[in-house]
């Protein structure tokens, strides 16, 4: 095309507009969306696209299956055209449970207990990282070692050894010496209590590692030009540490919260029938509703799983709120193997 | 050596900052370093005292009691008698199945291992790209992290009901006969697929056995997945721009950079399924073990084949590491 032969139509300051003869709007889309390279993206989208929501199937499933059968009734589990969606719903599962087996005594203890050994391992294990991040010590590394250590070892291995050490609850025989007695800590919280303010609960290596890594991330700069500034270590920490690591803490106070909230090692070990009412104390079939029946089995499995969505509700709605700041969390706490 | 320096801004008040003579300055640093050491004593002392005082006493009593008898005395307090390496020669001699349990239980393990470190692999590439609704199938797939845990495990694993309504026909047909005929893909599929490739009758049951385990394997990769995701954002997208103009295709460009670029992590989420899925008290061997100790007197065997089983776990873990750290790949940051 010539620049002679265009013609200028219009022009204002900004704009110009130019007759010049066009490739068809057909020509067009055809070049750019029928080539290989869009098809392959398209089907490379699609398959990915499936196969998330396939995997988010298979993980959402059983909570489907959970929530429809704590609804179903007796008839609905031995009719057999019946399958997800209960044709008789019934909130007396679900009563029953609540009023037997006492549950908001259950909910109230183990959000006392989860609370408050959430609390303190989030805020122990942020201390312990930030020790190991950013302070160079004698003996630095090896106490490092000694909690991955901690984290190695499985405490069902120790188990026994856990029990009878809160059982007959002694510091190298000082306790037993000044008052004659070791203290039986079994049927209180103060087993899980003492564990997490030294940082040896559930999971705590794991915490103390990811903080770790996060704290590393933080710019030594920082503290150097608040400790230049006439701050003190502490003051540094509290003032300008934490308020920056307030995606970290949610994290792991998110996963304490619900380890804590859903466990059953601990609270089989350290409490037994006559101790405080807990939620693994609520997953059983309650006195009114009567299961001898030829279904029973079934029905059995139904009361359990009404009892699991009592237990996980909570949580849902916790993680609902958090979800976000956990897998913000995670991301930012730059993992590294080093 | 005394230096005025004039902020030269008008904003602020002038100011004077005097720098020490180098011995006086050199005296200050240290007492700065060890005033930083104490705190770094502080801030870790928790775990140290924890460690001393109630981990440490815990580990050598649970080794003793794994050599010993052990009775509970009715005043309180107990009593042990010593008996050598007797529960140690009972739990591998005496005791009809806790050896095949222990193998097959590693055996399992060791292949499931694999499998959820490729998988998590896997879904944390595709959870890096853009597709819609990412926010929400992240969140999705971090649910077992959090829900699907002790008490909720147990429940689940002994849910026949889950199965039974997983079993049936997409649409109800009215028989009410569990049928696996509507599986996506069902584990006949497969084993047919793969004796068409002739590769071997193990690697076809490894393959069966991953597709009807999928449940398990998603559940168990929801930290791993996360600890992936956070490496694939560490990798500079600059990296990939050059790769593309380069020329390189998706294919090349994974196995070049991604994979030599996350292989810490790789090695990272293997030790730490390692440990996951070893001390998980839903796999065979722990929950053998924990049976044991509800058997009268079973609570010392208990302990003398935990030691065991650990024994092997860190013998695994210790072969793992250093086959995968000699070819990890560590990027050096200048």
């Amino acid at each position: 095309m010539n620049n002679a032969e265009v013609k200028i139509r219009k022009e204002t300051k900004n704009k110009i507009k130019v007759d010049f003869e066009r490739t068809p709007l057909w020509e067009r889309i055809k070049s750019k969306v029928l080539n290989m390279y869009t098809l392959k993206k398209v089907v490379w989208y699609l398959f990915r696209f499936l196969l998330l929501l396939g995997i988010s199937y298979i993980i959402l499933f059983p909570f489907f299956s959970k929530i429809s059968s704590s609804f179903m009734s007796k008839e609905d589990l031995v009719d057999v055209t019946v399958r997800l969606i209960p044709k008789h719903p019934t909130l007396s599962t679900y009563q029953a449970i609540i009023r037997d087996n006492n549950y908001f005594v259950a909910l109230g203890n183990t959000f006392l207990l989860s609370f408050v050994c959430a609390v303190i391992q989030t805020f122990i294990c942020t201390f312990i990282a930030y020790g190991f991040a950013k302070f160079k010590f004698k003996g630095n590394k090896i106490l490092f070692l000694c909690v991955i250590f901690t984290m190695v070892v499985p405490h069902a291995t120790l188990s026994l050894s856990i029990a009878t050490k809160f059982k007959f609850f002694d510091f190298f025989g000082i306790i037993q010496a000044i008052s004659g007695n070791s203290i039986n800590m079994l049927n209180t919280n103060w087993p899980l209590y003492i564990l997490s303010l030294t940082g040896l609960a559930y999971k705590n290596g794991l915490f103390i590692f990811m903080l770790r890594q996060f704290f590393r991330g933080i710019p030594d700069e920082l503290e150097e030009s608040a400790y230049l500034d006439g701050s003190g270590i502490f003051k540094t920490f509290f003032r300008i540490i934490l308020p920056l690591s307030g995606t970290m803490l949610i994290t792991v106070f998110m996963f304490a919260f619900c380890w804590q909230w859903t466990d059953n090692f601990y609270t089989d070990m350290f409490y037994s029938i006559s101790g405080p009412t807990l939620l693994p104390d609520i997953v059983k079939v309650p006195k009114s509703l009567d299961t001898n029946y030829a279904g029973s089995a079934l029905y059995t499995a139904a009361i359990k799983n009404a009892c699991g969505m009592l237990i996980i509700t909570p949580l849902i709605i916790l993680y609902l709120f958090g979800q976000r700041y956990i897998i913000q969390g995670i991301e930012r706490s730059g993992l590294t193997a080093d | 050596m005394n230096l005025d320096i004039d902020a030269g801004n008008k904003r602020t008040k002038k100011q004077k900052i005097v720098i020490d003579a180098p011995a006086k300055r050199r005296k200050r640093g240290a007492s700065l370093d060890v005033k930083k050491a104490r705190a770094g004593w502080l801030f870790v002392l928790p775990f140290v005292l924890g460690f001393v005082l109630i981990y440490v006493p815990i580990i050598f009593d649970s080794i003793r009691f794994s050599f010993n008898e052990m009775r509970l005395v009715i005043g309180g307090g107990y009593q042990l008698n010593f008996v050598g390496f007797k529960n140690y020669s009972d739990a591998l001699f005496v005791d009809a199945s806790f050896v095949t349990t222990l193998l097959a239980g590693i055996r399992q393990l060791v292949l499931d291992i694999p499998s959820i470190v490729i998988f998590s692999l896997f879904v944390a590439i595709i959870l890096n790209q853009k597709i819609a609704g990412r926010a929400a199938f992240r969140a999705i797939f971090f649910i077992p992290v959090i829900l699907t845990t002790g008490l909720i495990a147990s429940i689940d694993s002994s849910n026949i009901l889950s199965s039974y309504m997983d079993s049936s026909t997409g649409i109800d047909n009215g028989t009410g006969q569990a049928s696996t005929a509507a599986e996506i893909v069902s584990a006949l599929d497969i084993r047919d697929l793969f004796s068409g490739m002739a590769v071997g009758t193990e690697i076809v049951e490894y393959v069966v056995g991953l597709v009807n385990n999928i449940f398990n394997i998603v559940n168990r990769c929801g930290v791993q997945m996360l600890i992936f995701l956070s490496g694939l954002q560490s990798i500079s997208p600059a990296i990939y721009e050059s790769c593309s103009i380069d020329g390189a295709s998706g294919w090349e460009t994974f196995w070049k950079i991604t994979l030599p670029m996350v292989s810490p992590m790789i090695l990272v989420n293997t030790i730490y399924t390692i440990i996951d899925s070893f001390t998980s008290s839903n796999n065979s061997v722990m929950s053998y073990i924990s049976n044991v100790t509800e058997r009268s007197g079973g609570d010392v065997l208990a302990s003398a084949m935990y030691w065991m089983y650990f024994l092997i776990v860190i013998l695994i873990i210790a072969i793992v590491a250093g086959i995968l750290s000699a070819v990890v790949f560590y990027q050096r940051k200048d």
